[in-house]
């Protein structure tokens, strides 16, 4: 996918991105695929979540709703 | 359980090529594709909502080592919104309906493809994200926006 750009656009939008950030995106730009998946996936035990090896739900706000009742405040799933 | 690695990405992709699934790589495991760099647990697919796509899914899922029972296989041919699957050699989430995405269809004329894997845009992932809106969402958002924006400088002509 190729999109239209001014170039003067570039350098105004690029010094937005605080500098660590841009730094970290130039050099996963450099890393071929496999090793940006080899970084980027994890896997840590998650309480409740990881106890099932199945779920499913009717709708997205009723697994919200589950996340919300069930998983703890912690894993970032509910509402604060 | 192990964690998803580039060859289970590419079982997923060959498996799903092979049966015509129709299928996206969403949240941040879609933004991973695209060159962001973060951690994220989770292998999410956003899936078409059709009766072809939910056969050929269980047949791509079954033959990816996954131990479905026929109760389980019924939820997927019936396109349940969100599917949690642990029960093969790696996790992976099903999304027929991912908040913040009107159509199956405009996200895939909207998608990316990496290497054959077939991937969400970024705005599409982040307005999945902002839709959600939980607090692992929010902490992301302000790092995925500024990655949209390097991305749409390195993919400009």
């Amino acid at each position: 996918m190729k999109i239209t750009m001014d170039e003067k656009e570039r350098p105004e939008i690029l010094s937005k991105i605080p500098p660590d950030w841009l730094a970290e995106f130039e050099a996963a730009s450099r890393r071929p695929l496999e090793q940006r998946m080899k970084y980027a996936f994890i896997k840590t035990y998650r309480p409740v979540m990881d106890d099932a090896s199945y779920r499913s739900f009717e709708t997205m706000a009723e697994y919200r709703e589950w996340c919300r009742r069930e998983l703890p405040d912690w894993l970032g799933y509910g509402d604060i | 359980m192990a964690t998803f690695e580039y060859k289970q990405a590419e079982e997923v992709r060959d498996a799903f090529e092979k049966n015509r699934c129709r299928y996206l790589f969403i949240g941040k495991s879609g933004a991973i594709h695209l060159g962001f760099p973060d951690t994220t647990q989770d292998a999410d697919l956003f899936v078409e909502k059709s009766i072809r796509n939910g056969e050929s899914l269980v047949t791509g899922l079954e033959q990816l080592g996954f131990a479905m029972t026929p109760e389980q296989a019924a939820d997927i041919r019936g396109c349940k919104v969100f599917i949690q699957l642990k029960n093969g050699s790696f996790d992976l989430d099903l999304i027929f309906a991912p908040d913040g995405i009107e159509k199956f269809e405009d996200a895939w004329n909207r998608r990316v493809d990496v290497k054959g894997f077939h991937v969400c845009n970024l705005d599409d992932i982040i307005a999945s994200k902002i839709a959600s809106d939980r607090p692992k969402d929010r902490d992301s958002l302000p790092r995925l926006h500024s990655f949209g924006e390097y991305w749409r400088i390195h993919n400009s002509k």
